[in-house]
């Protein structure tokens, strides 16, 4: 997964793999995912991939990531709460974070920390 | 009828045409991509390690074998049919022009575009389908840059330095065929071989690999990033990407003995 993330930097901020991995092993540590930095894709969860996913989504320049249906990605996800408390842990650029949802599953964003548009 | 016929002819041209501007422009690109710096980013370079590895290093002891085994045999009756022929005097020549300037550079190119070929058209045709690339794309990460330079320039790096050990291993094993064949003793093999050899050989031998390693990339590169968006064209993908493949490396061949020949 360090390669998954680090790419982007390598490419696009001419770091050297080390440090490009260094800055994705940090990202990883702050969700507690330290432990799938040399893991394969096969050899993860749902929800780890969708943490890598979301990571290399914040290197990219693009000022907004969304995030189409996070019930679909993640399967076993119970509570959105837990996800976007780690989403606001690791937006240390302050992107917009956009979750498109269908009104279906409205009933699990009510009460928690982010704002509805219909 | 006529018409349709006339018609169907002149689509056919128009789509041939194209679609050789569009292989010609994708090889310029990949050309202009090598050529500049800045695609030598460190992502490129660790796919560029790890490229010649799978392509060079991986397969050095069968082709270790190979070239052996293939070239003691053919240079066997290259030198028995000099012989025969009361070519003696010749024969370091011979060996010359048909291990440096013919057999090992084709030969190599042959083997590399059997194994790694295939891999590669396979690979990206895979990536294409499962639009990898439009990931990649979307993150404004360069696709020439980071997928299909490494893969070109292991090409050229992996047959020129192969088609170099080829060569020596088939001038040793040509050695150990005059040792027996004719009791020619090292220093006459020797002095045969280094009066023998010229700078053309050895420009030839380099050129051809290069041209070889290059197109033995390109091209599956090219037919894979042509697939389909469906599992059942990656088949055809590597099928039309490898007979393609063959028609290049004859028509090098071919070309390089015609401009031999003037």
């Amino acid at each position: 997964m360090y390669e998954n993330i680090s790419l982007i930097k390598e490419v696009k901020e001419n770091l050297s793999r080390d440090k490009a991995e260094e800055v994705a092993a940090e990202y990883l540590h702050k969700v507690a995912l330290s432990h799938i930095g040399l893991l394969r894709v096969s050899q993860c969860t749902a929800r780890e991939i969708f943490y890598t996913m979301f990571i290399r989504a914040l290197m990219s320049k693009k000022n907004s990531i969304l995030i189409v249906l996070p019930y679909s990605l993640i399967k076993n996800l119970t509570k959105i709460d837990t996800l976007i408390k780690n989403i606001e842990i690791l937006n240390d650029k302050k992107k917009n974070i956009l979750l498109i949802d269908t009104v279906t599953n409205e009933n699990r964003y009510k009460g928690y920390s982010c704002h509805i548009i219909k | 009828m006529i018409l349709r016929f006339i018609e169907n002819i002149g689509n056919r041209t128009i789509s041939s045409i194209s679609s050789v501007f569009e292989a010609l422009h994708f090889t310029t690109l990949c050309i202009i991509h090598m050529l500049n710096p800045r695609s030598y980013n460190p992502a490129m370079r660790m796919v560029l390690i790890k490229q010649i590895y799978f392509t060079a290093v991986g397969i050095i002891v069968p082709f270790i074998i190979m070239a052996f085994l293939f070239g003691s045999v053919i240079i066997g009756v290259v030198i028995s049919l000099a012989t025969e022929y009361s070519l003696q005097d010749k024969i370091g020549s011979i060996i010359i022009t048909f291990v440096m300037d013919e057999f090992a550079p084709f030969f190599t190119a042959l083997l590399i575009s059997l194994r790694s070929g295939t891999a590669i058209n396979t690979e990206i045709a895979v990536m294409s389908v499962n639009r990898e690339l439009n990931t990649l794309k979307e993150y404004d990460i360069d696709i020439i840059d980071y997928l299909f330079l490494p893969r070109i320039i292991s090409g050229i790096i992996s047959v020129t330095s192969l088609s170099i050990l080829f060569t020596l291993i088939m001038l040793s094993s040509g050695y150990l065929f005059t040792l027996f064949y004719m009791n020619m003793d090292f220093h006459t093999y020797k002095f045969l071989l280094i009066s023998a050899i010229e700078i053309k050989d050895i420009v030839i031998l380099l050129l051809k690999s290069i041209a070889f390693g290059f197109v033995t990339m390109l091209i599956p590169i090219y037919s894979g990033l042509k697939t389909g968006n469906s599992y059942t064209a990656i088949p055809i993908s590597v099928l039309n990407g490898m007979v393609k493949l063959f028609i290049a490396l004859f028509f090098i061949e071919v070309l390089s003995l015609l401009l031999q020949s003037l």
